[in-house]
């Protein structure tokens, strides 16, 4: 693209740069200590301390045993072996169909992964929202029938939405429910507090939190629970066999490590940026919704619904631009499939979306250009869709 | 086409088959700043998965489309056109076919959607132009630009851009039109795109199983005259069997019916009052007046009395005859010697020469020399 100025990278709830700390202990794991962690020599063993140690910093950023950690290769695998694995299990065991549970905002990690429950055997049951509040009465009946697992984000990607955690928890506990929470938006932008919101099963990924793409962990206090998707070796305790990717698990520690380390003046900071941005568009732009306002969010992600404008044309029209961001969600982009969170938030709304999120490679200085930009590429985006 | 001094910034409508690949790569080569973008024309999930894969315009086309976007090194956007899309070319193809016409689905969304459309949102990008891998001429030389005929012959499509919006020319670049389907796959050999050796398109791209009235079924209702049962009759109104819809006929079609003729019969009319399709032999197929309506001109429309070509199918000979008059809603030409199979619904385009003056659809033919 020609002559445009400093391109903004708008979109941190998609993907985030690997920070310098995570590439130099990933590098030296590619170089040195590039050993299989099940060998019995010297090159095994220097990549399994490696692995534990990494599995160890990752506990402690998380403040759980390390025994409780269990390396995947990403988010959606962590979330697919917490819902299936936990449906499957319950199967396996033949007592009637079992029950899963989540709430309708959920990632399609979790929701496509219940559905394929579903298709199994199992039953899917979806928690919805009242005035963008989780039907925790619902969530009691649910729990109620002693399902297999209970999914529900910590952070929701669309809209940033937080999920009541600590009543879920509280929920889950009183009925002796396995809870499983997607934290992928949440980890190094709202502070976890597993000790007070304690859940069974935990996802976490590398490639949100400036950790390498490909990588992630399922967090579970009773791995026995959980039937294995893949087949093959006794890596990661029969959790999820294969050649453990020793430098992708350093990474994902480290990077773990440091947003947990940072997490309150990068929040602090985000939400500055974010409320800043989210309040001169709102004076600026007519009829525009701040998705979730009045709600509690996570500081990184400004969703804006936008009335009269279509989303794939907004989207090209800020990347010619030079302003890199997203319409629901980067996974549905090239897709038009409704955004369930948004069909939950706003029942019937046809509102373009358009969602803004921030992260390491934002500063203040820019809250000017991309103020103009949004709000002109709003315009000019309603302006075509009248003609 | 493009061999202009200032560069320009380009839409480029991108299908991800070779002819638009090889289009995007000329502008780029040609030093223009090009932005590609693929149009989501109408919902896959609820088609043949395994056939929407098959064409252009299906998700295999998007990401063809995107990766060869990626080799040139430009930006790509898919564009929902669904609506724009479903009113101005579904809509219509329903509609021709429950009045018993065969319509030309891919002029309608070349009238509309592919440049119209897409320009608007070029617009919003800052575009100057939208581009397309059709074969056909611009000739910017003189003081109006003139649409040509494409320099090969056998992948001319001109036939299907009659319809552009006249004003609209002067924003549009056919890099492919003085180039050969042949050359154009070799250009793609050697760019190395990943669309080189992709087959042609046949089938309508919403049509991705290749049988409308399977889709005809599913958006009229199935008890739809068009899909009903009626009489095939000859051109003496004897009744000689039935059908299962005059749907699936179109005029100049060969139809076997038994009784032991030795010439084949070929369907004359279709009668959407009655469900009547009226069969008979080949010369009475012959037409040599055809009323042309919804007409749009590229060029200033001749007068009364001008001779032209017209071309009434896709690859057919052009056809030389006069501009016998012009009626409120189109014209009626005569042409100079009878021609066979003038089928309602279709596009009639004329010519003078390699240029297209524009063209309308076919209403109703008569003269046929019994």
């Amino acid at each position: 693209m020609q002559g445009i100025a400093e391109p903004i990278y708008l979109d941190h709830a998609a993907t985030t740069p690997v920070r310098a700390e995570v590439i130099a202990a990933m590098s030296r794991c590619h170089a040195e200590d590039f050993g299989n962690p099940s060998s019995g020599h010297s090159w095994g063993r220097r990549a399994r301390r490696r692995l534990e140690r990494a599995r160890a910093s990752a506990a402690t950023a998380l403040g759980i045993p390390a025994a409780h950690v269990f390396f995947t290769r990403g988010g959606t695998e962590s979330d697919n072996l917490a819902v299936l694995g936990r449906a499957r299990h319950a199967i396996a065991r033949g007592t009637g169909a079992p029950l899963v549970v989540t709430s309708s905002i959920e990632h399609p990690a979790v929701f496509e992964a219940a559905e394929q429950a579903a298709g199994e055997g199992a039953r899917h049951a979806v928690i919805g929202f009242s005035n963008g509040v989780l039907d925790l009465d619902a969530l009691k009946a649910a729990a109620r029938e002693r399902p297999a697992v209970v999914s529900c984000m910590w952070v929701n990607n669309e809209v940033g939405l937080e999920l009541p955690m600590a009543d879920i928890s509280e929920v889950c506990r009183d009925h002796d429910v396995v809870l499983h929470s997607d934290a992928v938006q949440a980890v190094g932008k709202v502070p976890l507090a597993l000790r007070d919101n304690p859940v069974d099963l935990l996802t976490v990924t590398g490639h949100k939190i400036h950790g390498p793409t490909g990588t992630g962990a399922l967090i579970a206090t009773d791995p026995g629970g959980l039937q294995p998707l893949h087949f093959g070796g006794g890596q990661e305790r029969g959790v999820r066999p294969g050649t453990e990717d020793v430098a992708g698990a350093v990474g994902l520690a480290e990077a773990l490590r440091l947003a947990v380390e940072e997490v309150e003046a990068e929040s602090t900071r985000l939400r500055a940026i974010r409320d800043t941005v989210q309040a001169r568009l709102a004076a600026r732009v007519p009829d525009l919704r701040i998705n979730g306002e009045g709600l509690p969010r996570a500081p990184h992600i400004l969703s804006l619904g936008i009335p009269g404008a279509d989303s794939d044309t907004l989207l090209a029209a800020l990347d010619a631009q030079g302003i890199a961001a997203s319409g629901g969600s980067a996974c549905a982009s090239g897709s038009s499939a409704p955004s369930r969170t948004l069909a939950t938030l706003y029942p019937g709304e046809t509102a373009a979306t358009l969602r803004l999120s921030f992260g390491h490679l934002n500063r203040a200085r820019q809250v000017d250009r991309i103020v103009d930009s949004v709000a002109t590429a709003i315009e000019r985006t309603r302006e075509f869709a009248r003609q | 086409m493009t061999d202009r001094a200032k560069p320009l910034r380009i839409l480029v409508a991108m299908s991800g088959g070779v002819d638009s690949s090889v289009a995007a790569a000329l502008l780029v080569e040609a030093g223009h700043d090009v932005v590609g973008a693929t149009m989501k024309t109408f919902c896959y999930s609820g088609e043949d998965e395994e056939a929407s894969s098959k064409t252009c315009c299906g998700l295999d086309g998007i990401r063809d489309a995107r990766g060869v976007a990626d080799e040139l090194g430009i930006p790509h956007y898919v564009f929902d056109v669904e609506e724009e899309f479903t009113r101005d070319v579904i809509d219509d193809f329903v509609a021709e076919y429950a009045e018993g016409r065969t319509p030309n689905p891919c002029v309608r969304c070349n009238s509309n959607t592919k440049f119209r459309d897409l320009f608007k949102r070029g617009r919003v990008l800052g575009c100057d132009g939208v581009a397309s891998g059709h074969y056909v001429r611009l000739d910017r030389s003189g003081e109006r630009p003139r649409m040509l005929r494409g320099r090969d012959s056998s992948k001319d499509q001109s036939y299907f851009l009659w319809g552009l919006p006249a004003q609209l020319l002067r924003r549009l670049h056919f890099p492919l039109g003085d180039l050969t389907k042949t050359e154009v796959r070799e250009r793609a050999r050697r760019l190395g795109l990943v669309t080189a050796a992709k087959p042609e398109s046949q089938e309508i791209c919403f049509v991705p199983t290749g049988n409308y009235r399977d889709f005809l079924a599913r958006k009229l209702l199935p008890t739809h005259p068009a899909l009903s049962s009626g009489a095939i009759v000859d051109h003496r109104g004897r009744v000689l069997g039935m059908h299962h819809g005059y749907s699936g006929f179109t005029v100049g079609q060969r139809k076997g019916i038994g009784g032991g003729r030795t010439e084949p019969w070929y369907v004359l009319e279709i009668r959407a009052a009655t469900r009547e399709v009226v069969v008979g032999p080949r010369h009475l197929l012959e037409a040599r007046d055809v009323r042309v309506g919804e007409l749009n001109w590229l060029a200033p429309p001749p007068p009364p009395g001008s001779r032209l070509d017209i071309q009434i199918r896709y690859r057919s000979p052009a056809l030389p005859c006069s501009v016998a008059a012009h009626v409120p809603d189109g014209l009626t030409l005569a042409l100079r010697k009878p021609a066979a199979a003038v089928t309602p619904g279709q596009s009639c385009v004329f010519f003078s020469g390699e240029e297209v003056l524009g063209g309308g659809r076919i209403r109703s033919v008569s003269g046929a020399s019994c």
